[in-house]
């Protein structure tokens, strides 16, 4: 029988733009420390450590090598994952493999990229194949922005609806003391009159290039049961890949193609008995790039049906006091450390079930919560979290 | 150029600053393009023609080409196809800041539209148009491939300039 | 943990100086194709994938992005481990154990040849502090080389006679890409590379592939009538900065080895171990890894050469495929290592067989110096 596994410790840096006061490990290494105080351990304790990062952001070969010190990684087991956007997520996966394998006891999982360090666009325009590459650049942007031209074309949303998510998002992100863009936004029409970057995508309507580190610390029952008195179970994870959409990348026009969102949470929600997402699972920490994105993302977990995602949003169901909370941590559009995103999700839903959110936590009782994670070309990978399982 | 409140001299604290390396040394790779993207880059090279390969399986058209069909995850097959040069634009985007292209160390010019081009036949193909003027892009023009000059050519798709708006 | 893990197949592409001719992907398939034919799998049984590639190498942010549609990952679960293959092989038996998944495809790919090595092995250094001195991996293992010959009094002649070993055991091998039949002398008057690895002493650039398939016991009897059982693994990093720790020694090495025998119930490597596969980037390395991996004392990995032990024949016989200095790509060459061992659990080593071999070793390492040490213990029943 595989071990229950729970997480223990959470702890993050306070992302920002740049970081430029301290070397990658020494950021990394503020998470770490977060982490285990939030757990009352010392590093003596963990047993291994998995790391997740997107190391051609920073320029530096083998990220979880450097520094082994002040990442913790010193004279213990452990090794780095990188998938993309989904890296994050992935680590959180492998290291509830190694836990509920029974591999280790007690393990340290780590998301985190330095994005000052490098040339972000350029980064990502490098997941293109080499060999394709010179005609399809347009680095993420660009394909958010057909997805939000398809969103606003075909579903009925306008606008003001997106106006509405980014408002939503940064009021959450004004209450929670480590997200980076906290803008003070009044108004959707402060929204609507920011520049378009790379049409129909606004300035504000993008997430950022972030510096950050998330630390999370995972331990198999017994262990979790004495080491804090409100773990959180790590109750399913569900990874789905996919090969590129013919006709986009994280929007499929053609209408023929299958999304691994839709595969993701139908086969999670089938092995939990998930049959009404919003009634069965209290909130949701969403990974979207784009305000865009997350009225779609509404729709592929199934919270509504098809073209209604935009509905929820005018009628505030997703907003902090709402029936269904999404994103009350501002979400990916707010702070984006690429390799520690993922990982971050996975955070904020576990302070939500700990009742431990500070100003950014949701009124209501979060006893189930669901955390996503997205990746290029439209990787999904799901975490769902439970007060007790 | 503003000019200091001397007031503020006083009241605000000095910026810290910091200290950091640079590393500007490009780093050079040499991809192959093996057996699948070699032979589109060679027709596209030599003859000015796009071919892609069509899975046995499922029968679609692989761009870029695979030896391996990653949908229906069976050998894919050497029954190769020419793609039209002509199509319609699907989607597009316009790109208003410059762009790295990290493969080829250039910044694109900008603006410049990227679009998402259906060619007759089928198959889906990213890439530039030439028609920089905004307002007269449309979903729905109908375009063709433009090549670069013989001795241009040697870069795949890369090997199409851009595609031109042309009269449907 | 409730199920073991068994490989049930394994393969390698012949190792090459440059494979021009073949994108990543294709160059992975070509491993991946036969263990699917040995194993009559299709890529559709595949429950799960693991890559193991590096960014850095392929020049393409997520990497495993070239090998996609080659593993079967169309909504499938994959995931990608960035260090050497070994540790890609440890997170897909995870996987197993976890319950998780079933079928688990592993595969790594290295195209050492398509990108500058100094320049990319540059990168890991610390860019603060260590980048400017333009090292590379080689220029550290000089170091690492030069000070443990001279705490150990380990000589040149020592390491030599592990290329002549291992070279001349890689034409046994129908994957070794460089075997020679050399002689000491032959290697003491190689070119210098960085004092004191000579070209003889130093692995060569190659590309390659490999890929295996692991399933729980369960299946895998199923799956193979030679299923080979994974008894015991471990990893453990090393300190990063080259003067943070004692260059002659390799304290992670030893307690990752510590971890695995323990898992593996294995007292006496010496004594129960029947072969070793061991990633020497560098002729010297397996001198050091082989005291590391508790072969020999601290100091006496020279006079554990010198004794014939690790020749074919010898009580322990180390590499018999060659090693990494007959031709392996990094990344690679640790699931590599994987792939030699189970071959020669299951008998089907050919003419380098270790004959009735019943527990073999394999070892990866990742980075500077061999900062990260993984070790895996593999048996027949």
């Amino acid at each position: 029988m595989p071990n229950r596994v729970a997480i223990v410790g959470i702890g993050q840096t306070r992302h920002q733009n740049t970081r430029l006061d301290v070397t990658l490990p020494e950021m990394i290494n503020e998470a770490v420390r977060a982490a285990l105080a939030d757990a009352e351990l010392s590093l003596k304790d963990i047993e291994a450590v998995f790391t997740s990062s997107m190391e051609t952001f920073e320029g530096i070969y083998l990220p979880d090598h450097g520094g082994a010190a002040e990442i913790g990684t010193y004279m213990k087991p452990g090794f780095k994952v990188g998938t993309g956007g989904t890296s994050g997520a992935s680590v959180v996966v492998e290291g509830f493999s190694m836990v509920s394998g029974g591999l280790y006891d007690l393990a340290l999982v780590i998301g985190f990229e330095k994005q000052d360090c490098g040339e972000t666009t350029a980064a990502i325009t490098a997941a293109a194949t080499p060999i394709w590459g010179k005609g399809a650049v347009t680095g993420a942007i660009g394909e958010f922005a057909k997805q939000a031209l398809s969103y606003l074309e075909t579903s009925g949303a306008k606008e003001e609806h997106a106006a509405m998510v980014r408002l939503k998002a940064d009021r959450g992100a004004c209450l929670n003391e480590y997200s980076h863009l906290k803008l003070g936004l009044k108004s959707i029409d402060e929204v609507l009159q920011s520049g378009y970057l790379v049409w129909p995508l606004r300035m504000l309507d993008f997430c950022p290039q972030s510096s950050g580190a998330c630390a999370l610390i995972f331990a198999e029952e017994k262990k979790a049961k004495k080491i804090s008195k409100k773990p959180v179970w790590i109750a399913d994870v569900e990874v789905v890949h996919q090969e590129p959409f013919r006709a986009g990348t994280f929007g499929d026009p053609t209408g023929k193609e299958t999304y691994t969102q839709h595969v993701a949470c139908e086969r999670l929600y089938k092995r939990n008995g998930i049959t009404k997402p919003m009634k069965d699972i209290d909130m949701a920490e969403l990974y979207e790039p784009s305000n865009w994105e997350e009225m779609s993302l509404y729709e592929h977990f199934h919270f509504c049906e098809k073209n209604e995602g935009w509905k929820l949003v005018e009628q505030g169901v997703t907003e902090i006091e709402g029936a269904f909370p999404v994103n009350p941590s501002g979400g990916v559009i707010a702070t984006n450390p690429i390799g520690a995103t993922p990982t971050i999700r996975v955070a904020e839903a576990a302070l939500q079930i700990r009742g431990d959110a500070g100003g950014h936590q949701v009124p209501k009782d979060i006893k189930t919560a669901l955390a996503t994670a997205l990746g290029g070309p439209n990787w999904t990978v799901l975490t769902l979290l439970k007060r007790s399982l | 150029m503003a000019k200091k409140n001397p007031k503020e001299k006083n009241t605000k604290e000095k910026e810290p600053e910091y200290i950091s390396v640079q590393f500007d040394a490009p780093r050079k790779y040499r991809w192959s393009t093996g057996k699948y993207m070699g032979r589109t880059y060679q027709e596209a090279k030599e003859n000015k023609k796009l071919v892609a390969n069509r899975c046995v399986k499922c029968k679609e058209v692989l761009w870029p080409p695979v030896e391996v069909c990653g949908r229906c995850k069976v050998e894919a097959g050497e029954d190769w196809v020419e793609l039209s040069q002509t199509g319609t634009v699907m989607q597009y985007t316009y790109l208003v800041y410059p762009l790295w292209d990290p493969h080829y160390g250039e910044k694109f010019a900008n603006p410049y539209p990227n679009a998402m081009i259906l060619l007759d036949g089928g198959v889906y193909i990213r890439h530039f148009l030439e028609e920089t003027d905004q307002k007269k892009l449309k979903v729905g023009m109908r375009v063709q491939a433009v090549w670069r000059e013989d001795h241009e050519r040697g870069e795949g798709t890369a090997d199409v300039k851009y595609f031109r708006t042309i009269d449907s | 943990m409730t199920e073991r893990v068994g490989i049930c197949a394994v393969a390698q592409t012949k190792y090459s100086p440059e494979r021009e001719d073949a994108y990543e992907g294709e160059l992975a398939y070509e491993a991946i194709k036969q263990v699917l034919e040995e194993t009559g799998l299709t890529l559709s049984d595949v429950d799960s994938a693991v890559s193991c590639s590096q960014d850095f190498w392929d020049g393409r942010t997520i990497s495993n992005m070239n090998i996609q549609p080659f593993v079967g990952a169309h909504l499938s679960h994959e995931d990608k481990v960035a260090e050497d293959g070994l540790n890609a092989v440890y997170c897909g038996m995870a996987q197993v154990l976890s319950g998780h998944q079933e079928i688990v495809l592993v595969v790594a790919h290295m195209k050492e040849s398509m990108a500058e090595k100094s320049l990319i092995e540059n990168a890991a250094f610390d860019p603060i502090t260590m980048r400017q001195l333009g090292m590379d991996f080689l220029s550290a293992a000089a170091l690492q080389a030069k000070r443990y010959m001279y705490k150990y009094g380990i000589t040149a002649e020592q390491c030599a006679k592990v290329a002549v070993k291992n070279r001349g055991n890689g034409m046994n091998n129908p994957f070794a890409q460089e075997p020679m039949e050399i002689r000491v002398e032959d290697v003491l008057n190689s070119k210098l590379l960085a004092s004191p690895i000579r070209k003889l002493d130093a692995k060569p650039v190659s590309d390659g592939a490999c890929a295996m398939i692991l399933a729980p016991a369960k299946r895998a009897r199923k799956i193979t009538k030679k299923p080979v059982w994974i008894l015991g693994a471990s990893n453990c990093y090393e300190a990063h900065y080259l003067g943070d720790r004692d260059l002659a020694d390799c304290a992670a090495l030893t307690q990752a080895a510590r971890k695995a025998y323990s898992m593996a119930g294995i007292r006496n490597p010496l004594r129960e171990i029947d072969v070793a596969e061991i990633s020497e980037e560098f002729t010297y390395q397996e001198l050091l890894w082989t005291e590391g991996l508790g072969f020999c004392d601290r100091g006496e990995g020279g006079k554990l050469v010198d004794s014939g032990k690790t020749r074919m024949g010898g009580k322990l016989p180390v590499n018999p495929s060659g090693g990494l200095l007959s031709g392996n790509p990094n990344g690679v060459a640790g699931m590599a290592r994987v792939a030699e061992a189970v071959l020669q659990l299951r008998g089907q080593a050919g003419k380098r067989q270790v004959p009735g071999a019943k527990i073999a070793l394999a070892h990866g390492v990742t980075g500077i110096c061999g900062q990260h040490q993984a070790v895996m213990i593999l048996g027949k029943k």
